[in-house]
């Protein structure tokens, strides 16, 4: 099972249009400042090509992260998530999440998401504990992973620089044994609510 | 060499790395590199490492000694982010007798100096095992400031424990000169060691005494 069903999204596998067309569009739209905290120089084709075939053999040189494409119930590729360090020896990992659509920011796309990828990574890759870096100016995620059970660990100081602002670094934690489960927080944030509000009932 | 009150800065060269072997299996390396895995370390690998971190563009080991030339351990900065101008920061004292000293608090006090006053770093990050208060407490007179707590984040000794993240903006650090005035840094007096025999004087003796 490499593809995750969730609610208002799945996570897949990445298909070649997604580095050939949407990695261009999201490394030069406004998402790319929120996943990246501040990062926003325009970025060529041929670039994004360059980081692509790089990322593409760091498994080979020991990288351990995994990745998966956000697809929306309708269809459309919106973004991606995954664990950007699985370290296998302290059994934590880091989450990233990036929606390069803006249509798709709120609804519950992420949660939804974020919910599929700590689930993962706690019953396949055995994981006790996961770690989520934000920007003290990003409210939207503060709020997201709150609702999905992280809680607020530590603010690093002026650790980002976003158009000209010196922003704090924050970085929320979960223990798989405060999780209550996919299930549990699926019901808790009415997902399945707002899944038939924006697609209709569905299978 | 940049020189200290109590330590210099040099080159981490063959003086320094011909301690490492030891000094990469000790408990306070492992305790300075709080998430690195609980294995021995052979020789090939701490050569990997030093070649690894000197052939590095976003960070260094360089080695601190006290003002006998005795070598004390290395300060580390390491996945320096240009952007935003941050790294982060570490440091061990392989010759543990150094352990918590003066010396050893002079090391981060110079590793703090190269950072902010010559590579124009705007913050650095340090981290340290929640129940290791010599290093906190290094940190902490050092000018660094608590900045949380990652819960049961590293493995250790059968159990998971808490990492206090600690944080020093430029804003922070007085300078060098100001810092060491108003701490009062003492020489802890430990004898220098005997400089050990290079690995390469004895292979070449070796083959000097076959031909």
């Amino acid at each position: 099972m490499t593809i995750l069903h969730g609610l208002l999204v799945d996570l897949e596998p990445f298909v070649p249009a997604f580095h050939q067309e949407k990695m261009h569009a999201y490394w030069n739209n406004e998402s790319r400042l929120w996943a990246t905290m501040g990062d926003c120089e325009p970025t060529t084709r041929a670039q994004i090509a360059r980081i692509h075939e790089e990322r593409s053999g760091a498994r080979e040189r020991g990288y351990t992260g995994v990745h998966f494409m956000m697809r929306a119930r309708d269809g459309n590729i919106i973004g991606s998530i995954g664990l950007n360090w699985v370290d296998y020896w302290n059994r934590t990992a880091w989450l990233g999440a990036w929606i390069g659509e803006k249509d798709y920011w709120g609804g519950g796309h992420g949660t939804d998401a974020l919910l599929l990828a700590v689930d993962y990574a706690f019953r396949w890759l055995d994981m006790r504990r996961l770690c989520l870096g934000t920007m003290d100016i990003n409210e939207r995620a503060q709020r997201n992973v709150e609702k999905a059970g992280f809680r607020f660990e530590t603010r690093e100081r002026k650790a980002a620089l976003v158009n000209g602002r010196w922003i704090d670094a924050l970085n929320y934690g979960l223990l798989r044994d405060d999780w209550p489960g996919r299930e549990a927080l699926v019901e808790q944030l009415g997902l399945r609510e707002k899944a038939e509000r924006r697609y209709g009932k569905g299978d | 060499m940049i020189e200290g009150k109590l330590v210099d800065l040099v080159p981490f060269e063959d003086d320094f790395a011909i301690h490492m072997e030891t000094w990469m299996n000790e408990e306070a390396w492992f305790r300075a590199r709080l998430w690195e895995r609980r294995e021995p370390h052979t020789e090939d690998d701490v050569k990997k490492f030093i070649e690894k971190m000197e052939k590095s563009e976003r960070g260094a080991l360089i080695g601190f000694q006290s003002k006998d030339g005795d070598p004390i351990g290395g300060v580390i900065f390491d996945h320096e982010w240009q952007r935003v101008r941050k790294a982060d920061a570490m440091f061990f004292a392989g010759d543990t007798r150094y352990e918590g000293t003066d010396e050893h608090l002079d090391g981060l006090l110079m590793l703090l100096r190269y950072c902010f006053e010559t590579r124009n770093l705007h913050r650095l990050d340090a981290s340290a095992l929640a129940f290791d208060e010599v290093r906190i407490d290094l940190l902490r007179r050092a000018g660094f400031v608590h900045e949380g707590t990652l819960r049961q984040h590293i493995r250790y000794d059968g159990d998971y424990v808490d990492v206090e993240l600690f944080g020093i903006l430029d804003e922070d650090w007085p300078g060098y000169e100001q810092k060491v005035a108003g701490l009062d840094l003492q020489p802890s007096g430990i004898e220098p060691k005997p400089k050990p025999e290079k690995k390469d004087d004895k292979e070449t003796e070796a083959g000097e005494a076959k031909s």
